[in-house]
C-alpha cells in the first residue's frame, strides 16, 4: 500500500499531465510545444537513470541544508525567544532577511563561493532556514504558564528547562514546521542549481529548458516529486517515533 | 413618372455608388490598423534596434499594422507563442527553429537577421595566443551546457579533429569571475551586446582582449531569424508581406550610419540600464554582424549556413532525423 503522501503526489502529477495532454490534443499542438506520449516515454527511458542520480544528488544537498537549518534555527530560536534586546533584534533581522528574494542574493553567493557544493548548500539552507527560524522563535517565545509557573514560583526555572517545556508542549507544531520546511529545502537546492550550479536536477532542468525539451522536464518533475515525497514520509515516520518516545517519558 | 422613379431609385443608387467610390479612394491612414504580436528573442537591447526603429518611426503603422513588439527572455519562446496563437511573428535562433520543426512545429523562416552568429569567445591574446584552431588544444574553454555555444564549440572541435579530451570544457553562467581570474582561457559571449561591456572592464584592468569568431573558422551556425507559421503565410500572405517590408526597412534605417544618433537614442529609450557609451560601441558591432557590406540586402536568408546548422545538429544528435531545412526558408523581403 502506497503511503498517503506518495499517492497524493501521483494524483496531482497525473492530473497535471492529463491536463497538458488535453491542451495538446485539443489545440493540435506540436511535440515542440507539448511533447506527446511517445516522446515522453522515450525521454523517460533515456534519462530516467541520469535524472534519478541528479535528483538524489539534489536531495542529499537538500537534506544537509535542512539539517543545518534546523540546528541553526534551534540555536538562534532559543536566543530569539528572549524578551531582552538581542531576542528582539534577532526576530526583526530574521523577518527582514527572509524578505529578500533568493534569486537576487544568489548571484552574490555564487561570486563569493563559486558554483560548487557550498553555494548550493547555503542557498538551500537560506530558503528553508528563515521560515523555520520564525516558527521556532514563535513556539519557544510562547510561555506554557500552567507548567512554568510552578518552576518559577519555586525558583527552579532555568533556561534549559524553559526550552524543554515549551518544545515538549509544542512538539506537534515543531514536527509540522520541520516537515513543511523540508520541501522548502528541496526547492532552495533546485533554485540554486538552476541559477548557477554545475550538478543536480536544477542544472539538468536548465539544460532541458535551453533545448526547449519539455519531455525531459516532465521526467525531472516526476522524480523530484517522488523523491521529495519519500523524504517527507521518512520525516513523518521519524517525527512519529520522537513523539512516541516523548509520550512514554 | 419617370422623374419620380429617378428620384426614388436613381438618386440613392448614384449616391451609394459615389460614397463607395470615395471610400475606396480613402487614404491608407484612415483604415483601421491590423493588430499583430511580434515576440522578440531577447529583452530590449542593441540586438533588437531595428525592431524598435520600425515601431518607433511609425513604419509598421505606415504599412497598416499595429505591431505589439514584445520583449523576449530566457523563458520566452517565440515559436511556442506562434503555435499557441499568442503571436503572429517572432524571432528565433536557427537551432530553435530546426528543433521545433523536427518535432512537427509548422514554422517557416521569412528573414534572417544576423548574417554572422554573434556568439564569439573572448580571450587574452597575451596569455592565450590563438592563431589556428589547433591552438585551442590544452585550453580551458567556457561553454553553456545545452546552449548554442556548446553546439558551436563541439562542431568546431570536430571540424578540426580536436579530441574533447584535448581541451577542458568549463561550464559557464553569467558570472565572469572565472574568466577575470584567468581560470578559463576562452569565455563565450555575444559579440555585439556583451563584448563592449566586458572589453571595457578588461581595458580598465590594463588587459588586452581579442574575440574568436567561429564563422571565420568555417562554422556558420545561424542565429536570429524572423519566423511565422505556415498557416499565417498561406492565409495572410499580404499581412506577412507588409510586416516584413516594414521590419526590414526599420532594420536598414537603424543600421544606416546616417541614423546612428536616432538608433542609439531609441535603444536608450527602451533600455535605460545600459550606459550610452556602451550602446555607442554596440551599434557598429551589430552592424558588422547584420550587414557584412554596405550594399548587402538586409534580411537575406543564407541557405548554405542553414544547411550547415542542420548538419551540425544532426551530427551532434540534437535532432533525430533531417528536417530538410531549405523547405522552411521562405524569404519574403525581396
Amino acid at each position: 500500500m502506497l503511503h498517503r503522501r506518495i499517492y497524493q503526489f501521483l494524483m496531482i502529477y497525473f492530473t497535471g499531465f492529463a491536463a497538458l495532454m488535453l491542451v495538446k490534443y485539443s489545440l493540435d499542438l506540436s511535440d515542440y510545444v507539448i511533447p506527446g506520449f511517445s516522446e515522453i516515454w522515450s525521454a523517460c527511458r533515456r534519462y530516467f537513470g541520469l535524472y534519478l542520480l541528479a535528483v538524489l544528488n539534489t536531495l542529499s544537498i537538500a537534506i544537509l541544508g535542512h539539517v543545518l537549518s534546523i540546528c541553526m534555527a534551534t540555536v538562534v530560536g532559543i536566543i530569539g525567544r528572549l524578551t531582552i534586546w538581542i531576542g528582539s533584534f534577532i526576530r526583526v533581522a530574521a523577518y527582514n532577511i527572509q524578505a529578500y528574494p533568493i534569486v537576487a542574493v544568489a548571484p552574490i553567493i555564487f561570486i563569493l563561493l563559486g558554483d560548487g557544493l557550498s553555494s548550493r548548500l547555503l542557498i538551500a539552507a537560506m530558503i528553508c532556514y528563515f521560515p523555520l527560524l520564525l516558527s521556532i522563535i514563535g513556539i519557544l517565545s510562547e510561555p506554557v504558564s500552567e507548567i512554568e509557573h510552578f518552576f518559577e514560583s519555586t525558583h527552579r526555572m532555568k533556561w534549559q528547562l524553559q526550552v524543554k517545556i515549551r518544545a515538549f508542549e509544542n512538539i506537534h507544531k515543531l514536527m509540522t514546521v520541520i516537515v513543511g520546511s523540508a520541501t522548502l529545502a528541496m526547492v532552495g537546492t533546485i533554485v540554486a542549481e538552476f541559477i548557477a550550479a554545475n550538478a543536480g536536477i536544477g542544472y539538468s532542468i536548465r539544460i532541458a529548458l535551453y533545448q526547449s525539451d519539455l519531455a525531459k522536464i516532465l521526467v525531472a518533475l516526476f522524480l523530484i516529486g517522488i523523491c521529495t515525497s519519500i523524504y517527507l514520509v521518512f520525516l513523518e515516520w521519524l517525527g512519529g517515533i520522537i513523539k512516541e518516545r516523548i509520550g512514554s517519558i | 413618372m419617370q422623374r419620380q422613379l429617378f428620384h426614388q431609385i436613381g438618386l440613392p443608387t448614384v449616391g451609394m455608388i459615389l460614397i463607395l467610390s470615395l471610400a475606396g479612394c480613402a487614404p491608407e491612414a484612415d483604415k483601421p490598423l491590423e493588430e499583430v504580436n511580434y515576440r522578440l528573442k531577447w529583452l530590449y537591447n542593441i540586438s533588437v534596434v531595428g525592431d524598435l526603429y520600425a515601431l518607433d518611426s511609425g513604419l509598421f503603422a505606415k504599412h497598416g499594422l499595429a505591431v505589439n513588439v514584445k520583449p523576449g527572455g530566457p523563458e520566452k519562446d517565440a515559436i511556442k507563442e506562434l503555435e499557441l496563437g499568442h503571436a503572429q511573428f517572432g524571432v528565433a535562433s536557427a537551432d530553435q527553429v530546426i528543433r521545433a520543426v523536427s518535432k512537427g512545429s509548422p514554422i517557416v523562416v521569412i528573414a534572417q537577421l544576423f548574417q554572422t552568429n554573434p556568439m564569439h569567445w573572448i580571450f587574452r591574446p597575451d596569455k592565450t595566443p590563438l592563431k589556428t584552431p589547433q591552438d585551442l588544444k590544452g585550453k580551458t574553454i567556457g561553454i553553456t551546457h545545452g546552449g548554442n555555444d556548446e553546439t558551436i564549440m563541439r562542431a568546431l572541435l570536430a571540424k578540426y579533429g580536436i579530441q574533447e579530451s584535448a581541451v577542458t570544457l568549463f561550464s559557464v553562467r553569467y558570472d565572469y569571475t572565472p574568466f577575470y581570474q584567468g581560470k578559463v582561457d576562452l569565455w563565450p559571449l555575444y559579440r555585439n551586446a556583451q563584448a563592449p561591456i566586458i572589453g571595457v572592464k578588461l581595458q580598465k584592468a590594463g588587459e588586452r582582449f581579442d574575440l574568436m569568431d567561429p564563422s571565420k573558422m568555417g562554422i556558420r551556425f545561424v542565429a536570429n531569424s524572423v519566423v511565422t507559421t505556415r498557416k499565417m503565410l498561406e492565409e495572410r500572405r499580404e499581412t506577412v508581406h507588409r510586416f516584413i517590408k516594414a521590419l526590414l526597412q526599420g532594420w536598414r534605417e537603424a543600421l544606416n550610419p546616417a541614423n546612428k544618433e536616432k538608433a542609439i537614442a531609441l535603444v536608450l529609450k527602451y533600455n535605460k540600464e545600459t550606459p550610452e557609451e556602451i550602446v555607442r560601441q554596440q551599434l557598429p558591432a551589430t552592424r558588422i554582424l547584420m550587414m557584412p557590406s554596405a550594399d548587402f540586402e538586409f534580411g537575406t536568408i543564407d541557405a548554405a549556413a542553414w544547411q550547415q546548422t542542420e548538419e551540425i545538429m544532426l551530427a551532434q544528435k540534437l535532432i533525430p532525423v533531417r528536417v530538410y531545412v531549405e523547405k522552411l526558408l521562405k524569404p519574403i523581403g525581396k
